[in-house]
């Protein structure tokens, strides 16, 4: 599967009439509704919508950490809904990046030891020069002999965000990572975001419910009931509130 | 508080059921015990009524020490003089004997396993014919109907006999059953009769029997025959009534099942030592578990000690439960096993189960006991915790301080070594010692607990390490993990480490008692050849005929040849009782050199010469020349002149006397063992001489030994090799024994990890969403269980490595006196424990692998 020429920007990631139906009959919840969505290489794409809007739902079938019921999920040249559990794990390890709202990190590990933890799992050293960047980057690079406890929650998600960037995946996923911290952290770990993607060409996917946090994206992306209502490039908070507001959130 | 209990029970039912199933097998296991030995002792009691049924008096001689096998005999001279007495109806002159061997048709001896081969003469008081009939002369038999028709023996056929002197053929004419006419209950002997005048002769008995039973006439009164008799005979006879023999019958036969029931119940007690480790862990967790939610019932009002009581509760239900549960399991297990037993040729008549009010109330109070017990100290610490927790996501009960704990550890850990030290030395009764030696490990166990969280982190990442290395992140999380939580490891690995420090305590003490046999083969022993029956070594009645020493002392290829025997509790000295070894005075120094102080086993008259060890010889201030008055258990005392003071108690014990002297004063005339020398050998000849020698003496030993199928003799290597293989098969029992402590062990090991798997709920979520494959996952839950197990393991080597050279020092110098450490065979227990293991976290290791990433890493 190529990309097409007309596209100036490659996907890194796409959906393809994703659907994802919970129950059956009178239960069933329709969290995903025929979505056709494209996240592309090199751009920090915000998910943004209420409660129950189902944009954690297709951040995990995106990432390959939920099945779709329907409908095709592709990373890179890869359709997920071909995958075996076990092809899907090292899909995730290999070419998908994670940072979660909270407990990013194992407690047993070090930072650095958490760093490198999918290369490890992989039995691969990953690219040494490439890690030392991004330790560089997060600013803790006195620290990453500290184990999780030993460090603040900014600096945690921080450590989280490198893991994510360490081992170069097609696309990073981000859910809430700022949900748990203050806004001054927020920021740090945001700008910090921001520039993975500026300035290392990384490509993330970030669900937030927070407009402030979104404005740091190239591109806010708003669901509602399953589906993409609408969409935002270079959002201001400004813009992404009053998107909000007009779409009953 | 009973409603937060009750909750606790049932909304966790799995966590319920794995808190409850090492208490499960530990009271099955103490039911189980239990009932068996009762339901046998009801058996046996039945049984010794059966067998004294017939006889109203017996009349024997009186015996002032040693054992019934050595009761003096009674003259068949007196026989006529009893029958003559007024209201005496029949007579029933008696002798029999041990290691009464038939052979069978095809040339086979056959040897019960364990239960004597009997020799008797044939009384209808107590035998009852099936076919054929009664033996009546001298070349005829009659044998129980189970050897019989075990053995394909046919009336009419002709058998050879091993007889405590000879090898005789009897014709087979009658089969009959014992104890009752209509069920024969062997318990697995095998049992030959013959006439009272053959069984006179060929059980050695000559002119005398070992009782005479009277059996009184219907109209008269068993009381005033008995007083006649008694005024008939003088006092060196007794008259007993049939109530006292039963009563004798039923002693014989409950000794054997106390010790029999007291080693069982010691295991049973220790699995359930072994079970409170478990429930104390398993509360522990669940209560860490539980900050948040006990947080919630204080902030609205409960007390702290509504908590206490609440984890109490739910303790003592759980308790509880499993009792209900272990019993019926227990009163099962016990029902298989007499069956077992049953088909297992002991021969047992059929019986009800015996399950008694006192096994079930013993039942209730150990489970629920333990239960609560143990959940004690758990359920003190939530009294630390305070209403805030329900508000705090990451409140952590604060622990007991590990200066605290080393100190108190450490001294529980002394109070118990030196009960241990106390009961060693031995200074107190058995009773006493029993007791000082459980509760002494009991508290060095406990201690040991206490203090080794203190290093079972350091412990976990040494042990850890090479599995970091091998296995990378998977290795290197299951050593961290092992490490994480000292407490917690350390009491997983504490019930791990009792069971096996009591393996290594045997394989210390084994390995040593093996030691000091090979040194003492190897430095003290001249013989060149063994003589032993091959009903076992360890069976003090199993011996084999005289003539079989005679046989081969005259083989020209044979130099000399002495045949022992010995009984426990035999002679008395001084007013104390000792146990004595019989043996040819005049060549034993050629057999064996007992590092000789002062004199010779040869010198003087062997008839009255006694030769002693140098510790009892200093105790009496008697050295060679001077006399010692020796009393048998004939009630017969002889001055004995001591020939030698020898300094090697290995051998012979403390006290020799010779072949003659033994003949004199003791009924038992088989030899337990004998030992031979080659004519010719000597250690300076060349090895092709000496092989040529063993070649020619091997064939005319075994042309001899063709005549004698329970005798056989090996040479020195044989002999070290089968003395090694019984060693090793008591090891095993004991091991197996001890299995079930550990399979307890290794269920804790499980539970105490699905637990953490459920604590670590969210760890996992994210490991498997960053790319941990399942395969992984699993195998880093395996690993943390092999660390955790190689650490019990290698603590519990430790400990029963120390109390195995603690109690081979206490041993007397006549059993044990070096000591080994048999690395190589503990070393293979720390691996098997480790593999164990690793397949006890297949169940964890399951679950942590099913978990499903999204649920995990939302889980609160």
């Amino acid at each position: 599967m190529t990309s097409s020429p007309v596209q100036t920007l490659t996907a890194a990631a796409r959906a393809v009439a994703a659907t994802k139906i919970y129950g059956s009959g009178d239960t069933e919840v329709r969290a995903l509704d025929a979505i056709e969505v494209t996240f592309e290489q090199g751009r920090f794409t915000a998910i943004m919508g209420p409660s129950g809007s189902g944009k954690s739902t297709l951040m995990h079938c995106m990432a390959g950490l939920d099945t779709v019921t329907s409908g095709q999920v592709i990373i890179g040249d890869t359709d997920l809904t071909t995958l075996s559990e076990k092809q899907l794990t090292l899909l995730r390890r290999d070419h998908v990046g994670f940072v979660f709202q909270a407990y990013n990190l194992v407690p047993t590990l070090t930072a650095i030891e958490n760093i490198t933890l999918p290369m490890d799992l992989a039995g691969t050293t990953g690219d040494k020069a490439w890690i030392d960047d991004v330790v560089g980057a997060t600013g803790l690079t006195d620290r990453v002999k500290h184990r999780p406890n030993e460090l603040s929650g900014g600096q945690q998600q921080r450590v989280a965000v490198a893991r994510a960037l360490a081992g170069q995946p097609q696309i990073i996923f981000a859910d809430e990572p700022t949900g748990n911290v203050d806004s001054n952290t927020a920021a740090e770990i945001l700008g910090f975001m921001r520039n993975a993607v500026a300035e290392m060409g990384q490509t993330i996917v970030m669900v937030t419910h927070d407009p402030v946090a979104a404005s740091y994206a190239d591109r806010v992306v708003f669901l509602v009931d399953g589906k993409i209502v609408d969409e935002l490039h270079e959002p201001t908070p400004a813009s992404i509130r009053d998107h909000m507001t007009r779409l009953g959130a | 508080m009973l409603k937060l209990a009750w909750r606790n029970v049932t909304q966790r039912k799995i966590r319920f059921a794995l808190t409850m199933l090492p208490i499960v097998l530990g009271v099955m296991f103490v039911v189980a015990v239990f009932t068996l030995t009762d339901s046998l002792r009801a058996t046996f009691s039945g049984l010794a009524d059966d067998i004294s049924s017939g006889i109203d008096l017996t009349v024997r001689a009186t015996q002032e020490f040693g054992s019934d096998l050595d009761r003096p005999t009674v003259p068949d001279s007196l026989v006529p003089a009893i029958e003559a007495v007024d209201g005496v109806r029949e007579v029933h002159p008696g002798v029999a004997a041990f290691n009464v061997v038939i052979v069978d048709g095809a040339g086979a001896a056959i040897v019960p396993q364990g239960p004597p081969a009997l020799g008797f003469n044939y009384s209808d008081a107590a035998f009852f014919l099936v076919e054929g009939r009664q033996p009546g002369g001298p070349g005829e038999f009659a044998a129980d109907v189970d050897t019989v028709s075990d053995n394909d023996l046919a009336i009419g056929s002709v058998y050879a006999i091993n007889g405590p002197e000879t090898v005789e053929s009897f014709e087979l004419v009658g089969t009959f059953n014992f104890g009752s006419p209509d069920e024969h209950s062997s318990l697995g002997q095998t049992m030959a009769a013959f006439d009272l005048d053959t069984a006179q002769r060929f059980l050695g008995f000559g002119d005398e029997v070992i009782d005479v039973g009277v059996v009184v006439e219907p109209d008269a009164s068993p009381a005033t025959v008995k007083s006649d008799l008694e005024a008939l005979l003088d006092d060196s006879y007794e008259v007993i009534t049939q109530q006292a023999a039963a009563d004798e019958q039923r002693a014989d036969f409950d000794d054997v099942l106390s010790i029999f029931g007291t080693i069982l119940s010691v295991f049973a007690f220790i699995a359930l030592f072994v079970s409170a480790f478990i429930i104390n862990n398993v509360f522990q967790i669940t209560i860490s578990q539980r900050v948040r939610e006990l947080g919630l019932w204080r902030s609205i009002g409960a007390t702290p000690g509504q908590l206490v009581q609440s984890v109490l509760v739910e303790s003592a239900a759980v308790g509880a439960v499993a009792t209900v549960v272990g019993a019926v399991a227990g009163v099962g297990l016990s029902r298989v096993l007499m069956v077992v037993l049953r088909a297992g040729g002991f021969g047992l008549p059929e019986g009800p189960l015996s399950v008694r009010p006192r096994t079930l109330v013993l039942a209730a109070v150990v489970g629920v006991g333990v239960s609560v017990a143990a959940s004690l100290s758990p359920a003190l610490r939530t009294r630390r915790v305070a209403p805030i927790a329900a508000l705090h996501p990451d409140y952590l009960l604060d622990r007991t301080g590990m200066r605290r704990r080393l100190v108190g550890g450490t001294a529980t850990l002394a109070v118990g070594a030196v009960l241990v030290a106390l009961a060693l030395f031995n200074l107190f009764g058995t009773v006493v010692t029993l007791v000082l030696a459980g509760v002494g490990a009991l508290l060095s166990f406990v201690g040991i607990n206490i203090v080794s969280p203190a290093f079972a982190a350091v412990a976990a990442r040494v042990l850890g390490r090479p599995v970091a290395a091998l296995m990378r992140v998977p290795g290197r999380l299951a050593r961290d993990n092992a490490a994480r939580n000292p407490r917690r490891t350390a009491s997983t690995a504490g019930a791990l480490m009792i069971g096996l420090a009591l393996v290594a305590l045997a394989a210390v003490v084994g390995a040593s008692v093996t030691r000091t046999f090979v040194k003492t083969l190897e430095n003290s022993v001249e013989a060149d050849y063994f003589v032993s029956s091959s009903a076992g070594g360890f069976n003090p009645n199993a011996g084999f005929p005289v003539q079989v020493v005679d046989d081969l002392a005259a083989l020209d290829e044979i130099d000399s040849v002495a045949g022992f025997r010995f009984a426990f509790g035999a002679i008395q000295v001084n007013g104390s009782v000792k146990d004595v070894f019989a043996g040819d005075m005049s060549i034993l120094d050629e057999h064996f050199d007992t590092d000789l102080r002062s004199g010779a086993m040869a010198s003087g008259d062997p008839a009255t010469a006694i030769a002693l060890h140098v510790d009892p010889a200093e105790d009496l201030g008697v050295s060679v020349g001077d006399t010692l008055e020796v009393t048998f258990p004939d009630n017969e005392t002889d001055t004995l002149t001591v020939a030698a003071v020898f300094g090697d108690a290995r051998i012979y014990g403390n006290w020799v006397i010779d072949t003659s002297t033994w003949d004199r004063h003791f009924n038992r005339s088989d030899f337990a063992f004998a030992s031979a020398t080659i004519a010719g050998f000597s250690d300076d000849l060349d090895a092709a001489s000496q092989q040529r020698l063993l070649d020619e003496s091997r064939i005319a030993i075994d042309g001899v030994l063709e005549a004698y199928p329970t005798v056989q003799a090996e040479n020195r290597v044989e002999f070290r090799q089968s003395q090694q293989a019984q060693l090793d098969s008591l090891l095993i029992v004991i091991n197996v024994f001890l299995a079930l402590s550990l399979i307890i062990a290794f269920a804790g090991i499980a539970i105490t990890l699905a637990l953490s798997v459920f604590e670590r709920t969210r760890e996992i979520g994210l490991l498997r969403a960053v790319g941990m494959t399942r395969r992984q996952l699993r195998r880093s839950v395996r690993w943390e269980a092999a660390i955790v197990a190689t650490f019990g393991a290698v603590l519990g080597v430790a400990v029963g490595v120390v109390a195995g050279v603690a109690a081979t020092v206490a041993m007397p110098d006549s059993f044990v006196t070096d000591i080994a450490v048999p690395v190589g065979s503990l070393a293979v227990y720390v691996v098997i424990s480790a593999l164990l293991g690793l397949l006890a976290a297949a169940f964890p290791a399951r679950r942590a692998g099913r978990m499903k990433i999204l649920e995990a890493i939302a889980h609160e």
